[in-house]
């Protein structure tokens, strides 16, 4: 396997996407561009401009016309993924620090950080998914987390509920059309932020990464803990891979504390689990820095990894994790062959 | 050869050494589907450099959904905007393969590696619990081997009944007073020494080489003029060495007739052994065996 670089970015990666057909990847960094990648040879497509402040979200819609991105200027903007223009600019309090587009990409939400006495708010706009269309100015929906801020949001299936991880280490799952908390569950340790909250193909089910070193699988309809991975540093980012039952884990020890420790003791690779068995089954290195976002193409055929030392590391998956199965696995097949 | 041909003769060469022009670049196709592409160009020293590049093209052609098609069409903008197809250089590379082979052992294969690779830090740091019998990192009384191996001190403090020979004598008295520290075999900190003393020299003694015994020698009769670095060559030859230690006497500096010689590999150690055992050295005949005694 081997990793195409792309070096982009001048400053630590904070979020990567890749659109649903997995043909482009679009990263975003602290230094106020995106970028807009082709992921089956590392080609960059284009940048975007506008942003004043470090970025820390970005979102495509399903049918790859619409980019969201959320930054530290206090602004969410949506650009033309085609051109690469700024088509609409919303005006926040405060940082953005999530954005997200719905399954169809008619709603978009995009979760503020709570400063300067501003409490940190969920908030979900109408989408128009049409690059010449007027966007709205007017927020469909406005969620306020008054007891700890919700630090990422994602949406559940059928853009049903609003599921929302917390700086205390709690799942919130909110009524999309209300706005209504339906519930709060403490998936991780009190006081471990939740650093990222990726959703399965279906939206029924979504997985957490956390300070404590966990990522869980949880259900979306009732939030009831499916399966954990537990591993020895805290936890950046998790996705999940499709086609082959496994997660994959990034992380290391926080930026701050890099310096302190060797890139050999820092555990910064990605880490491959298995998400039915929860055993750890593999690792890549490569990054020397800790893995502050992973993303898997839409189609299982690769995964993308973001660091806080500025690159991108695109994967293509090859043999060897094509063909591995568990005994049981194996002997299922068989079974059913013979059949 | 069509190389040669496409170049001018030799005795015009002098006269096209302008050194401001360059040469054109050139194309060759190679037999075997390759290109090569020989080019010039100035570097920082304005020296002229031949750059030649041997360019093999393989043409994947793959189908995709119709939108991934159009996408790959689109004109490039911001930073990239006019750049022609194609990953440009300066923002793309190819990164080193990595091998990346699921497996439900991972963890296992993972550890045993890592223990073996910081072997001589790891000990240090975690040498809370050991194990009197493999050094290991568990009580005496757990230990894998109990039935199979005799305890490490037993060696040299009970005079060893293990084929240690005549060399035993010698060995207690320089471990009694402190020959560990001198002889070669690094720095062992004071509250390792402090547990130590209450057993006998011995043990630290075997501590010492039970800790790679697996592919330590032991070589006697060894001449009482030779250095370490001798040693070192002779052993040299069959694989890494990773430790040459040579008993010397305190007082006059000289050999005392025995070393060890620890390689990285057992295979190597056990060619050396073979080889060298009644190798004349010296005076002497050198007797090699293994440093580990029989079980």
């Amino acid at each position: 396997m081997r990793p195409i670089l792309l070096q982009g970015h001048e400053r630590s990666l904070t979020q990567i996407k890749y659109t649903k057909d997995g043909d482009i990847l679009f990263s975003c960094a602290k230094d106020q561009i995106i970028c807009a990648w082709f992921s089956a040879n590392g080609e960059r497509l284009g940048t975007y401009h506008g942003h004043q402040g470090a970025l820390w979200s970005i979102d495509v819609d399903p049918s790859t016309t619409l980019l969201a991105s959320g930054a530290a200027d206090n602004t969410v903007r949506l650009w033309d993924v085609r051109t690469g223009k700024c088509i609409k600019v919303w005006d926040f309090n405060t940082a953005v620090k999530r954005v997200e587009f719905n399954e169809d990409g008619t709603k978009l939400l995009a979760v503020t950080e709570k400063r300067m006495g501003f409490l940190g708010t969920i908030v979900v706009f109408d989408i128009v998914p049409d690059v010449d269309a007027e966007q709205t100015n007017e927020r469909a929906l406005t969620i306020t987390c008054d007891e700890s801020k919700a630090t990422v949001a994602a949406w559940s299936y059928l853009s049903k509920y609003i599921i929302a991880g917390h700086e205390d280490g709690s799942v919130s799952q909110y009524d999309a059309k209300t706005g209504e908390l339906l519930d709060n569950f403490q998936a991780h340790e009190v006081d471990m932020e939740i650093k990222d909250i990726q959703m399965s193909p279906d939206r029924t089910y979504f997985i957490t990464a956390s300070k404590d070193k966990f990522a869980k699988l949880l259900s979306a309809r009732d939030l009831s803990p499916l399966k954990q991975y537990a591993t020895e540093t805290s936890l950046n980012s998790a996705a999940l891979t499709p086609k082959k039952p496994f997660v994959v884990l990034g992380g290391g020890q926080a930026a701050m504390d890099v310096t302190k420790t060797s890139s050999r003791q820092g555990k910064f690779e990605a880490r491959f689990y298995h998400k039915i068995f929860e055993d750890e089954i593999g690792r890549v290195k490569g990054h020397f820095g800790p893995l502050n976002t992973v993303a898997v193409d839409p189609l299982g055929r690769g995964y993308a990894s973001g660091g806080e030392d500025g690159y991108v590391r695109v994967h293509h998956f090859e043999g060897a994790y094509w063909g591995f199965q568990y005994e049981v696995e194996r002997e299922k097949g068989e079974e059913s062959a013979d059949l | 050869m069509s190389k040669l041909a496409s170049r001018p003769d030799w005795a015009d060469d002098e006269e096209f050494d302008d050194p401001s022009a360059l040469p054109p670049q050139q194309v060759t196709t190679n037999k075997d589907g390759t290109k090569t592409v020989v080019s010039y160009r100035f570097n920082d020293d304005g020296k002229r450099v031949k750059t030649t590049q041997r360019i093999r093209t393989t043409v994947v052609k793959e189908t995709v959904n119709p939108r991934v098609a159009e996408r790959r069409a689109w004109p490039k903008f911001g930073l990239e905007k006019g750049h022609p197809a194609g990953p440009s250089f300066d923002t793309t590379s190819v990164g080193e393969n990595i091998i990346f082979r699921p497996s439900v052992t991972w963890k296992k294969d993972g550890k045993e590696e890592q223990t073996k690779k910081d072997d001589p830090k790891e000990k240090l740091k975690n040498m809370k619990v050991k194990c009197r019998i493999c050094d290991g990192e568990h009580f005496t009384a757990r230990c894998p081997f109990k039935d199979t191996m005799a305890p490490m001190g037993e060696d040299g403090a009970a005079g060893g009944g293990a084929g240690a020979g005549g060399m035993n004598g010698d060995d207690a008295p320089e471990d009694k007073a402190g020959g560990l520290g001198t002889g070669g075999g690094g720095y062992v900190p004071p509250h390792l020494r402090g547990g130590a003393k209450a057993a006998s020299g011995g043990e630290r003694m075997g501590g010492k080489y039970e800790r790679d015994d697996l592919a330590t020698l032991r070589v006697t009769n060894v001449s009482e003029f030779a250095e370490e670095n001798d040693l070192r060559e002779i052993f040299e030859r069959f694989g890494r060495v990773t430790r040459v230690f040579l008993a010397k006497d305190r007082e006059t500096g000289r050999a005392k007739g025995f070393a060890f010689i620890s390689f990285a590999d057992r295979t190597d150690a056990a060619k050396a052994c073979e080889k060298i055992d009644g190798y004349g050295y010296g005076h002497l005949i050198l007797r090699v065996e293994f440093a580990k005694r029989a079980t």
